[in-house]
């Protein structure tokens, strides 16, 4: 199977040959950086340069920004940069770009795509990020009180800019896979009610995903921390998978599967095992294969590479993934 | 009393100007600054707290209900201690250094402020020096440390360790929390307790305190 056939089966719940072997997010700098000081060459800086050293496969992703690189920046970490209409109006010049690709490099892509060398996905904020990169984290959650009607123009103006977003992207391809990040939980459910999502997000939702779904690419929750009550919302409004569901928020991949039969999954390999050793890493593979072998799941770890693994341990981690992915495969032979 | 449950109401629904409207009605009708406070404002988030802990508030609604409760606390602050009032201890709060998460934090200072603590608010990447300079200062009982990130959970041991190196742990209680901490972490440092959320912290305080 080629990486993109290989990535369709799984996701269609067919059987495959092996689970990708995968690092689905950027590498984490300080993990490389430590890498390089253990004899990672340190020429290799590219995401993608990376995984080919280690014989990865290869996922290319693109975020695209909704603001211009000379957007105001807040003043401090979790601030805001709008707190009214008028300021909203201000700053929109710097938001909603129009050029978002790099034409080169989609050109290149959907090429390696065509021949299933690579699987294609894309990134772009969702319904619950946006207004908070723009109200800030605090005011934000004040905001759905405060100011519905603001929060409402704010999704409404992005919804009509992830439109353009899809229609730019399908012309050159149709990527595999494209994510809504959102990081709308944290450790003990979401941060606002099934009542707020209806109100502030589920409209737009209910917009943007039929057309990903007619270019046939699947929408997919990016959020950090429990999402197990979400899930239920965003299956709802056709979202239909999630990552990286994060074993240190208590996500358990098999009560997830039992309750969303059909949703799709990427990510759950506790990162905090990996410097742990073999038995640790071989307890973690074997507590969530018998939900990988049934398809619908690709695995990786919980997030990216932390720093406190080193180059070793992250070599012993790829060889067990090899060597689980590939029984992987076989289960799914004769379960799918 | 009808109207301090309409207070509590008020706190509930995050009403901050008619919180404080009807705060400042009470007092002028001689309702007596403890009857505010007690079966008013910290009856109303008290319940704040119920509901969040059990799935029925999320942050948003807790944080306009604080906001209320801070309205109302305007008005009454100065009469409490006018009549002697007093809180039921003093906390200082902050996130560990090198950590700038402070939302959960944050409520965990509207809680204890709702629950009649007094609170005093360090903000984010507090070192231990810090940490301690403050309760000392401020006679706090209690220093209440919140990390996000497992990369600065681990910092949290330099306050227990210090406030050990001081001899203060007989007079300065350690409390912490956020997403990363277990009560085996709590263990493992020595501090004296661990609140899984915002809402337990002032039952884990009241509970270490007595």
């Amino acid at each position: 199977m080629t990486t993109r056939e290989r990535f369709q089966a799984l996701m269609n719940f067919r059987p495959y040959d092996r689970l990708p072997v995968l690092e689905w997010a950027e590498w984490w700098d300080k993990t490389i950086d430590r890498w390089h000081g253990e004899g990672l060459p340190k020429e290799l800086t590219d995401r993608y340069e990376i995984c080919r050293y280690f014989d990865m496969d290869i996922y290319k992703q693109d975020w695209f920004q909704e603001c211009t690189p000379d957007c105001p920046e807040p003043p401090r970490y979790g601030a805001g940069i709008v707190n009214s209409v008028q300021e909203y109006e201000k700053i929109k010049k710097y938001l909603y770009p129009t050029n978002i690709l790099d034409k080169k490099s989609w050109e290149l892509w959907a090429k390696e795509q065509d021949r299933g060398e690579i699987v294609i996905w894309f990134t772009v904020v969702g319904f619950f990020w946006f207004p908070r990169t723009l109200f800030g984290i605090e005011q934000h959650l004040y905001a759905f009180y405060d100011q519905p009607k603001l929060m409402h123009q704010m999704n409404s103006d992005l919804t009509e800019w992830i439109l353009k977003v899809i229609e730019q992207v399908t012309q050159f391809c149709d990527p595999d896979f494209m994510t809504f990040a959102e990081d709308m939980s944290y450790n003990h459910g979401p941060m606002l009610s099934k009542e707020l999502f209806d109100e502030f997000m589920k409209p737009y939702y209910k917009i943007v995903i039929p057309e990903l779904k007619k270019h046939n690419i699947i929408p997919v929750l990016d959020s950090d921390g429990d999402i197990s009550v979400p899930a239920y919302w965003f299956e709802e409004v056709g979202v239909e998978g999630i990552l990286p569901l994060e074993r240190q928020a208590g996500v358990d991949i098999a009560k997830l599967r039992q309750d969303h039969p059909k949703m799709k999954f990427v990510g759950h390999y506790d990162k905090m095992v990996m410097n742990k050793g073999e038995k640790a890493m071989r307890t973690e593979f074997e507590r969530i294969l018998p939900t990988a072998s049934k398809g619908g799941f690709v695995v990786g770890c919980d997030h990216q590479t932390p720093p406190g693994v080193s180059l070793k341990d992250f070599q012993l981690f790829l060889s067990l993934f090899r060597e689980y992915a590939i029984e992987a495969g076989q289960a799914s032979q004769k379960e799918l | 009393m009808e109207k301090l449950q309409e207070l509590a109401d008020l706190i509930i629904n995050g009403k901050a100007p008619d919180t404080e409207k009807l705060t400042q009605e009470l007092l002028d009708s001689g309702v007596t600054p403890g009857e505010v406070l007690n079966d008013g404002l910290i009856l109303g988030m008290g319940e704040v707290g119920r509901r969040f802990k059990n799935n029925e508030f999320y942050v948003p609604e807790v944080l306009i209900a604080a906001r209320a409760m801070k309205a109302g606390m305007k008005i009454l602050k100065p009469k409490l201690s006018e009549t002697g009032v007093k809180p039921i201890a003093k906390i200082v709060i902050g996130t560990i250094k090198g950590d700038l998460h402070d939302i959960g934090k944050n409520l965990v200072g509207m809680m204890l402020e709702g629950a009649g603590f007094e609170v005093i608010d360090l903000g984010v990447d507090v070192t231990a020096e810090k940490f301690i300079e403050a309760a000392k200062e401020n006679q706090a009982q209690v220093i209440g440390m919140s990390a996000l990130l497992t990369t600065t959970m681990v910092n949290m041991s330099s306050t227990v360790e210090l406030l050990k190196k001081k001899g203060l742990t007989d007079s300065i209680k350690i409390i912490i929390g956020g997403a990363p901490v277990t009560q085996s972490y709590a263990d493992e440092i020595g501090a004296s307790g661990f609140a899984q959320d915002a809402a337990s912290a002032a039952e884990l305080l009241k509970n270490i305190l007595n």
